[in-house]
């Protein structure tokens, strides 16, 4: 193509080029809009799986948890407390003579705070008396 | 006779009076744009309406001079001579020679041009003294400012205006799309840095193997430990004064109660609050079993 065809096609080479431009800058927003699609699901996918990880680990795995169920100790007089082994990330603990409102405390504290209930086992032992005992970990 | 020419390269050439129509006024104007605004109503009692004039303005001494041809009547007589209109660079007017034309020159046996009160006119050869003598025109020697093209419309198949209106529409089109692919692409870099920063903080969790084993074994573990604790709750509900707690017990992801009630009527409540909550519930006389699969 010499400059003579350049300079008489001068119009249709201005169009060609503003076309392929028009259609490049087209490929590149739609490709972009498409990366985004794509890329949107997982990046978030990703981001909710992270945080749900780590929700779950410092809610079921707490290291610091071993420090706080030692209240299942001192909840309730000394007395009433059967058994309280703890060991590594475990806890078996057992309760008698319990009264209503000595149950009440331990099952509250033990639903509110996040270790997992491995077994429980509350009976009334006689009349307005409960007996409790549970095994947990966390 | 017109000769025929046989052209290799682009060319430049000036355009004898015949061509064009010439005015010269003094007016009261700075720029040449605003001269060419007033050009076509000027030339209003000179020229044929039949045509389509363009105008070529420009500034000469004080005042301003103002040139207006029919482009089409200049590629018809251009290719009449064989020469290709695409070839044609530039296109300048006899007019602009005025300060080479002291001297009539002579064009061929029958033109002269000579400047005639300023004015570079065309003359017949035959009404002018023999006399007079005649100064060839040095091409070397002239220099010329502010020529006009063809116009790509007469060589192009689409016209200026056209490439003009389209390219301009292709321009914005493109420039539009690429602002907004970027805007589009930036809306993830929030999401985009938020994980990588995550990332960073615990590595381990790149892999989507590793993320997948940790959720297996934490989610069981969530659903079931919310799920104990909600049905506990649920039995708590079912106690009162008319209806006593004699046994609960968690096991194996199941939990039991025995709920021992004063009469018939409470015994009805809390059945039905325990099959609402999803119990299945059991047992004779005052005594309910309520259990669940958790």
């Amino acid at each position: 193509m010499n400059l003579m065809t350049i300079q008489r096609y001068k119009n249709e080479i201005i169009l060609m080029f503003t076309f392929l431009f028009a259609i490049s800058a087209f490929y590149y927003k739609f490709s972009a809009s498409d990366y985004v699609d794509k890329n949107r699901n997982i990046i978030q996918k990703q981001i909710k799986e992270i945080n749900a990880i780590e929700s779950y680990k410092k809610q079921w795995a707490n290291k610091s948890m071993a420090k706080k169920v030692k209240l299942f100790k001192t909840i309730v007089p000394a007395s009433k407390v059967k058994r309280f082994s703890k060991k590594s990330s475990k806890l078996i603990a057992s309760y008698i003579n319990l009264t209503s409102n000595d149950l009440n405390k331990i099952t509250n504290k033990l639903l509110n705070i996040p270790i997992q209930i491995i077994k429980l086992q509350i009976r009334e032992s006689s009349k307005n008396k409960f007996t409790m005992e549970f095994t947990c970990k966390w | 006779m017109n000769h025929i020419i046989s052209l290799e390269n682009s060319i430049d050439i000036i355009l004898t009076p015949q061509f064009y129509t010439f005015i010269r006024e003094a007016l009261d104007l700075k720029f040449a744009y605003k001269a060419k605004q007033i050009a076509e109503s000027l030339f209003d009692d000179y020229l044929d309406n039949s045509h389509e004039y363009q105008y070529h303005v420009y500034k000469c001494d004080n005042r301003w001079c103002f040139i207006a041809y029919d482009i089409n009547e200049i590629g018809i007589f251009l290719e009449s001579v064989g020469i290709e209109k695409h070839r044609v660079s530039k296109i300048f007017f006899a007019q602009q020679l005025l300060d080479t034309v002291e001297f009539p020159i002579l064009l061929d046996e029958q033109n002269i041009l000579q400047n005639i009160d300023d004015v570079v006119t065309l003359v017949p050869r035959q009404i002018v003294n023999s006399e007079v003598e005649f100064k060839p025109l040095d091409m070397n020697a002239l220099r010329f400012k502010g020529g006009v093209t063809m116009g790509s419309s007469l060589n192009s198949y689409i016209s200026i205006k056209e490439t003009l209106m389209l390219g301009s529409i292709f321009c914005i089109l493109g420039t539009t799309s690429i602002i907004e692919g970027n805007r589009i692409k930036e809306s993830i870099t929030k999401d985009d840095n938020k994980l990588t920063e995550l990332l960073d903080e615990n590595p381990r969790y790149t892999s989507s193997l590793s993320r997948e084993s940790i959720l297996a074994k934490y989610e069981p573990i969530n659903n079931v430990e919310r799920a104990k604790r909600e049905a506990i709750k649920d039995i708590s509900k079912f106690l009162s004064n008319k209806s006593q707690l004699k046994r609960l017990t968690i096991e194996k992801n199941r939990i039991k109660a025995e709920i021992n009630t004063n009469n018939r009527t409470i015994k009805r409540q809390v059945k039905e609050h325990a099959h609402a909550k999803n119990f299945k519930v059991s047992g004779s006389s005052l005594a309910l079993k309520v259990e669940k699969s958790l």
